[in-house]
């Protein structure tokens, strides 16, 4: 070979292609190899050179190993796009499947197995029968995987043709390659099928236990992995498992450790013996730990798992504090995932240490990090009572440096502070209060307001402070408004004087008159009205005592935290994320509707966040530290379903179904016995999905779970299903609180809404149901005429859609408009055109998305002309479905 | 299993390209480099090695300022995938004999029929240089190192890896000496990183030393070998609680854990702490370890910030070498971040300053202090004015350091972990390979703070 290969990247020439034709034709091998490396440097450099197809499969028939590689590589590439052609090549497949060479049989299978062409897989079966009973065991293992690559292209033949038994024998082969692959691709077949093809018994178990020894470190893996679905039958089991699989513990690959640690912390769950969960739990914290040795990438990864582990078993990592210490050479991605391990593992004993560290990072550079230290301290405040006062000197210190964001993020924890330990640490408030005029942050400004508001009577000038954040309150942002006018009314509250009473009277205009923020307005009133008319009353209310928080906003929900443990070592631990909430690959055996564009388009990943929700109460910031609802599993889908144990669910189970039938979704006689009917429902303000479970088989279910994909929308359940055992023959209802902006998906908007719901007895059950627009739309939706008639003219023509709705008809006005409104479509005005009505209406949604309606009306005649305005067109489409159903 | 592999280079241009299963979209490379390079995290601006985007998960790593990568659609091991790729770079360095842009160009045919062999259908099949050499037909085409200076024992080790990758040899397992003969020799490196973090008082808060005994065998024949460690080598006991010296420990080596390389056969490890294995080829590590019973850091630094009038200050830096004077450590990089609101240094070197370089670097307002080489026993000094545009209102330590080092000490190990012996079974008795002990401490965090 002469020259560099880099050189075939560098045709300029004119021709380029007929040169290379030339070439590969050509009668000396060597010119031969040299134009197929220079067709390939142009494939890989994304140029088209299927042309060549031809010509570079006549040059498959050689000896030369290093040119039919060359040549194979060609095949694999382009044989999808010319179908045909690839046909060409199959004989020589065949007989280089027949090779003496062991090297070529397992080439020549192993690339007719990635040529994804129907026609070729007919070929394929009988050479790839012969290659795994090789006498080579590197043949046997290259055909292991391609009877999952024919399995990918064609499920049946590899089931017709018997390859899974002859890979169920695979795994008692005697050279540990061919065991691992076959474990492999049984896996991944069994993955992608409903059928229980490769199931851990008892005898496999301990076939795949001996293998483990000998099989390379991704054999390991794979087996490792598979035998973690196994559940031992007892204890003993369990033990002996953990026997065979603890020596991995020691291997210099952290994939290895990792699923040796998954496999032996989902046994231990069985083990019963105290002294030998002790005995494990000491085992497996020095390899954990020298995961932190590794790289940076594979820290991170550990590190993410270590944050699980320790949330289940916190003993095990406890005296190992010391090595979550940030590194200053450390990414800030490992820095803040040790951040969160140490909170976790900052008890009474090491705390002295642990908030050293803090206020170390606390002054370092970066501002991201820097945040997270303070907030760091104030949780580790809020965890450990003992600790509380000298995480507070610390926050203090941090404050008298001065760095302005530093200032701003202690304020906000320091909040968090006083609802743990109310009437405790007031004396700092002075100091609190020297920042005041540095605050730009809305949550800081929001936590401080709410301090001198919740401590009104003990600041001398509480009245003065508060006075200097009135000037601007109708540019502050909502949170700050909100907190403003609650701490004003606790001032007047507490100091009935008419400094106070000036001031309430300035915050309950400018909150009821001069905004147009509802919640505000409404807040405002209801004080207005309390304080008019029960001042006692309204100190019951306003200066109630608060429940005291405590600190589990990182802590995961038990069954999401089972299940992620479960799901140790694979990227699910990574994310925190179940598995089904990102995982998307989809075999065509395998019907579900959650298909490819579900995730097209979304963001079901680490990089999605969860958005501030923000405060609605009286208390800034309490619910992200007290509620337990989980942070960063927005998208998750199962995972809305717990975690909000505590939220109000309101549960309907007994009251018969009122009103029409509900559209029935999962019929029973394709959900085994199981009939669901539903339809999305707006009450009281709040969006309930209404459900029908009917029981016509013969076994009685319960464990219901419900589970929304991502949708247009967002939308969601509040809560769990909350659905009793079912008995056969029997049914129930109940009325699901949803929310919305959680699941988002993107793309055009659609009215789409897949459900999946499982219980402990069926399979999991998917089903469609349409998302009617009107539930989103809001009680106040109503427009002033003045205003429906400017937005109309402000708004762009492009922005008018009209529709013909057929079908659609009005008896009486009267009711119509009526009906419409029980919908929150207001009636604004009328006009009569000739011998038709014209209807003026609005509504209203949630994301302030506004839909100006002018209905054509024949009273009496199907067939109502509806033109719409509104600043999101693109919802238009959805909008006309719904007047559809409406007007029927 | 993983659907893609491919690496980038820093600016984001496809130099191996591999799709193994044709279900993720070709365009993944331009989707991974343009959600890296603008990383909008929760918290971090600097994205994690592994995230999904459109149901796709990314894992990656860098490796020699290249970004090797891989996709899948499926609840994979991450680090399975990440150990792949880490691997997957050690053997094409193995190979081409040194890795980087230039060396894959010149060598895409041999990387796609390594690629071929190590990945099937996504699996990861063979990463043992040793084995694939059994499979690869093409012939590396061995690029010459033009940038890396001389290979002086600092310049041995690829920067920026945790567990250093590159030894000491940029020479390709396959390719042979002009002469047509192969050199027999070998490499045994015994790297550690400590890290080091100092209280304002001069105490050690935590000190750690990740080990790893790295070798590279170009032995024909693959003969045995044994390898002696320190017979009263005690792994996996809790030192002292405390750090502090002269403690009960004595002069045994106490590890925290260690790991093995798979070739290793462990028999008589427990009874005399010898390893004996058929090196493969390629490079690889022996055995990692993970010490952190006390020992004496190399480096003794004071640093000081002090007011000097106003709107100025004073900043001292004294370093010590404490080891011996046979020892020198090299490149030497000493930092410290000054206050935001610094405007100008002014420098002044103690004695002995030939080889040294002093920097502040206005945007990040940090102090840099560069030596060529510190002799061992000798001290140095820098001492820097500052002046601000402001006065301090505050303690000026809390918004300025911690000082961090960064250095390389050839032929010196803080954890006493020793090679006692490299015992090869000879052949024959003319038969005396070259073999080469090295050991080398560099700095992983070395931190002193104000």
């Amino acid at each position: 070979m002469s020259g560099h290969d880099s050189k075939y990247f560098s045709t300029t020439k004119k021709g380029e292609i007929p040169e290379l034709k030339e070439e590969l034709n050509s009668q000396y091998k060597d010119k031969r190899k040299d134009a197929v490396k220079k067709v390939i440097a142009a494939m890989t450099v994304g140029k088209d050179v299927s042309s060549l197809f031809t010509d570079v499969v006549n040059c498959m028939q050689t000896e030369n190993l290093e040119l039919k590689k060359l040549v194979y590589l060609y095949l694999i590439n382009y044989a999808k796009s010319q179908p045909d052609l690839a046909i060409l090549a199959v004989n020589t497949f065949v007989k280089d499947s027949q090779d003496p060479n062991p090297l070529i049989r397992a080439l020549a299978v192993r690339t007719m197995g990635c040529i994804r062409v129907d026609k070729i897989t007919e070929y394929l079966c009988d050479p790839l029968e012969r290659c795994l009973k090789d006498d080579d065991p590197y043949v046997r293992k290259t055909a292991s995987i391609c009877v999952a690559k024919l399995y990918d292209i064609n499920a049946e033949l590899v089931e017709d043709r018997g390859f899974l038994d002859t890979l169920k024998d695979l795994i008692s082969d005697n050279n540990p390659m061919v065991v691992a692959n076959a474990v492999a691709a049984l896996a991944e077949i069994q993955e992608n099928s409903k059928m229980p093809i490769f199931e851990i018994t008892n005898n496999t178990l301990s076939k795949l236990l001996a293998a483990l020894n000998e099989c390379t470190e991704w054999g390991q893996v794979f087996i490792l992995d598979a035998l973690s679905k196994y559940k031992a039958e007892d204890a003993r089991e369990a033990e002996n498992i953990v026997e065979r699989v603890t020596p991995r513990l020691q291997h210099a690959n952290c994939a290895v450790v990792l699923s040796a640690v998954k496999m032996i912390l989902q046994q231990m769950e069985l083990i019963t013996s105290t002294d030998m969960i002790r005995n494990l739990c000491k085992k497996m914290a020095p390899p954990l730990v020298t995961l932190l040795s590794a790289e940076s990438e594979i820290q991170y990864v550990a590190l993410r798992n270590i944050n699980l582990i320790v949330q289940k078993r916190p003993t095990i990592l406890a005296h190992e504090i010391k090595v979550f210490f940030c590194k200053y050479n450390d990414p800030i991605y490992v820095k803040m995932e040790k951040l969160e391990i140490m909170i976790k593992l900052a008890s009474d004993r090491n705390i002295d240490q642990v908030l050293l560290e803090f206020k170390e990072y606390a002054t370092e550079v970066d501002v991201d990090f820097v945040r997270k230290a303070v907030r760091a301290i104030g949780r580790c405040a809020i965890k450990l009572e003992r600790a509380a006062e000298r995480c507070i000197s610390v926050l203090l210190e941090l404050i008298k440096i001065k760095v302005n964001y530093v200032v701003q993020e202690a304020i906000i924890v320091i909040k968090d502070i006083f609802r743990r330990y109310p009437n405790t640490y007031e004396s700092i408030i002075a100091t609190l209060c020297e920042s005041l005029d540095t605050l730009d942050e809305p949550e800081a400004k929001a936590s401080m307001i709410w301090i001198i508001g919740e401590y009104a009577e003990r600041i001398d000038n509480a009245d003065e402070l508060l006075e200097s954040f009135l000037e601007s309150f109708p540019e502050e942002p909502a949170l700050v408004q909100l907190q403003l006018l609650t701490a004003t009314v606790k001032l007047f509250l507490k100091k009935p004087t008419e400094g106070p009473q000036q001031m309430i009277q300035v915050v309950l205009n400018n909150a009821t008159v001069e905004t147009d923020n509802p919640d505000l307005r409404d807040r405002a009133y209801i004080y207005w009205r309390l304080l008019s008319t029960d001042p006692e009353a309204a100190k019951d209310v306003v200066l109630a005592e608060k429940p005291v928080i405590s600190d589990d906003c990182d802590q995961l929900d038990s069954s999401l935290l089972n299940d992620l443990l479960a799901n140790i070592a694979t990227i699910s631990s990574v994310y925190h994320k179940r598995p089904d909430a990102f995982v998307s690959r989809v075999k065509a055996s395998v019907p579900k509707p959650d298909s490819d564009d579900i995730t097209e388009g979304s963001e079901a990943g680490y990089s999605e966040s969860p958005s501030h929700v923000t405060e609605a109460t009286p208390v800034p910031g309490s619910s992200s530290l007290s509620s337990g609802t989980q942070p960063a599993l927005v998208p998750d889908l199962l995972g809305d379903l717990i975690g909000l144990d505590n939220a109000i669910v309101p549960v309907d189970q007994t009251s018969p179904p009122s009103g029409p039938p509900l559209p029935v979704l999962l019929p029973s006689s394709s959900g085994q016995g199981l009939q669901i009917s539903a339809q999305l429902t707006r009450r009281d303000g709040q969006i309930f999905y209404n459900i029908l479970f009917e029981n016509n088989s013969d076994n009685s279910l319960d464990g219901f779970m419900i589970q929304f994909n991502k949708n247009t929308f967002g939308i969601a359940a509040a809560g769990p299903l909350q659905v009793s055992q079912l008995q056969p023959g029997s049914s129930t209802t109940t009325l699901l609180l949803m929310v919305i902006s959680q699941n988002l998906s993107a793309g055009p908007p659609s009215s789409v809404l897949q459900v999946a719901v499982k219980n402990n007895q069926q399979p999991v059950w998917y089903f469609q149901d349409k998302i009617p627009l009107h539930v989103f739309f809001l009680e106040d939706g109503r427009m002033e005429r003045g205003v429906f008639l400017e937005t109309w003219k402000s708004l762009p023509d492009a922005n008018e859609i009209t529709k013909d709705l057929p079908s659609a008809i009005v008896r009486n006005l009267d009711a119509t408009i009526d009906h419409l409104a029980s919908s929150n479509i207001f009636f604004i005005a009328k006009r009569k055109n000739a011998n038709k009505d014209l209807l003026y209406l609005s509504a209203k949604t949630p994301k302030n998305t506004i839909f100006l309606v002018e209905l054509t009306v024949l009273v009496g005649t199907p067939g109502i002309r509806c033109a719409i305005k509104t600043p999101s067109p693109e919802m238009a489409l959805l909008f006309f479905e719904t007047m559809e159903t409406l007007l029927n | 299993m993983i659907s893609q592999f491919f690496v980038l280079s820093q600016r984001g241009d496809n130099i191996v390209f591999r799709d193994y299963r044709g279900e993720v979209s070709k365009g993944s490379a331009e989707i991974f480099f343009r959600k890296v390079k603008f990383w909008k995290g929760d918290d971090v601006d600097e994205a994690p090695p592994v995230f999904n985007v459109d149901g796709v998960n990314y894992v990656h790593v860098k490796v020699a300022g290249l970004l090797f990568v891989a996709t899948t659609r499926i609840n994979i091991s991450p680090s399975l995938v990440l150990e792949l790729l880490q691997r997957i770079a050690r053997i094409i360095k193995d190979y081409l004999g040194i890795l980087n842009e230039d060396s894959l160009r010149k060598n895409f045919v041999l990387v796609y029929e390594l690629l071929d062999e190590v990945i099937d259908f996504g699996y990861p099949q063979t990463t043992s240089t040793e084995v694939l050499k059994s499979y690869i037909f093409n012939e590396p085409i061995v690029v010459e190192n033009a940038h890396l200076p001389n290979l002086g024992p600092a310049a041995m080790f690829v920067q920026g890896s945790k567990r250093m990758p590159g030894t000491a040899v940029t020479k390709s397992v396959v390719s042979t000496e002009p002469g047509g003969r192969k050199r027999e020799e070998i490499f045994v490196d015994i790297i550690e990183k400590i890290s080091v973090t100092f209280s304002s008082s001069g105490y050690i808060l935590t000190s750690e030393i990740d080990g790893t005994i790295q070798m590279k065998s170009y032995l024909s024949g693959n003969p045995e070998i044994r390898l002696a460690l320190n017979e009263d080598l005690r792994i996996g006991e809790r030192g002292g609680s405390s750090h502090g010296y002269g403690s009960s420990t004595g002069g045994v080596v106490i590890l925290d854990d260690c790991n093995f390389h798979e070739s290793i056969h462990l028999d008589s490890f427990d009874v005399d702490r010898t390893l004996s294995l058929v090196p493969p080829d390629g490079e690889f590590s022996v055995m990692n370890y993970r010490m952190t019973q006390e020992f004496k850091p190399p480096f003794h630094v004071v640093a000081l910030i002090e007011e000097s009038g106003s709107c100025k200050a004073e900043v001292t830096i004294k370093v010590r070498a404490d080891f011996p004077s046979s020892i020198t450590a090299n490149t030497i990089k000493i930092q410290m971040p000054l206050p935001a609101y610094t405007t100008r240094v002014s420098f002044e070197l103690g004695s002995g300053v030939a080889g040294n370089t002093t920097d502040f670097k206005e945007a990040t307002k940090k102090l840099e202090w560069g030596l060529k080489k510190i002799v061992g026993g000798s001290e140095h000094t820098l001492r820097a004015k500052l002046t601000f545009s402001q006065d301090s209102h505050v303690n000026l330590t809390k918004e300025a350091g911690p000082v961090n080092m960064a250095f390389t000490i050839p032929m010196y190990n803080a954890s006493r972990l020793q090679v006692k012996y490299l015992q090869i079974a000879k052949k024959s008795k003319a038969y005396n390979p070259y073999r080469w002990v090295r050991y080398v401490t560099q700095s992983n965090s070395y931190v002193i703070r104000l």
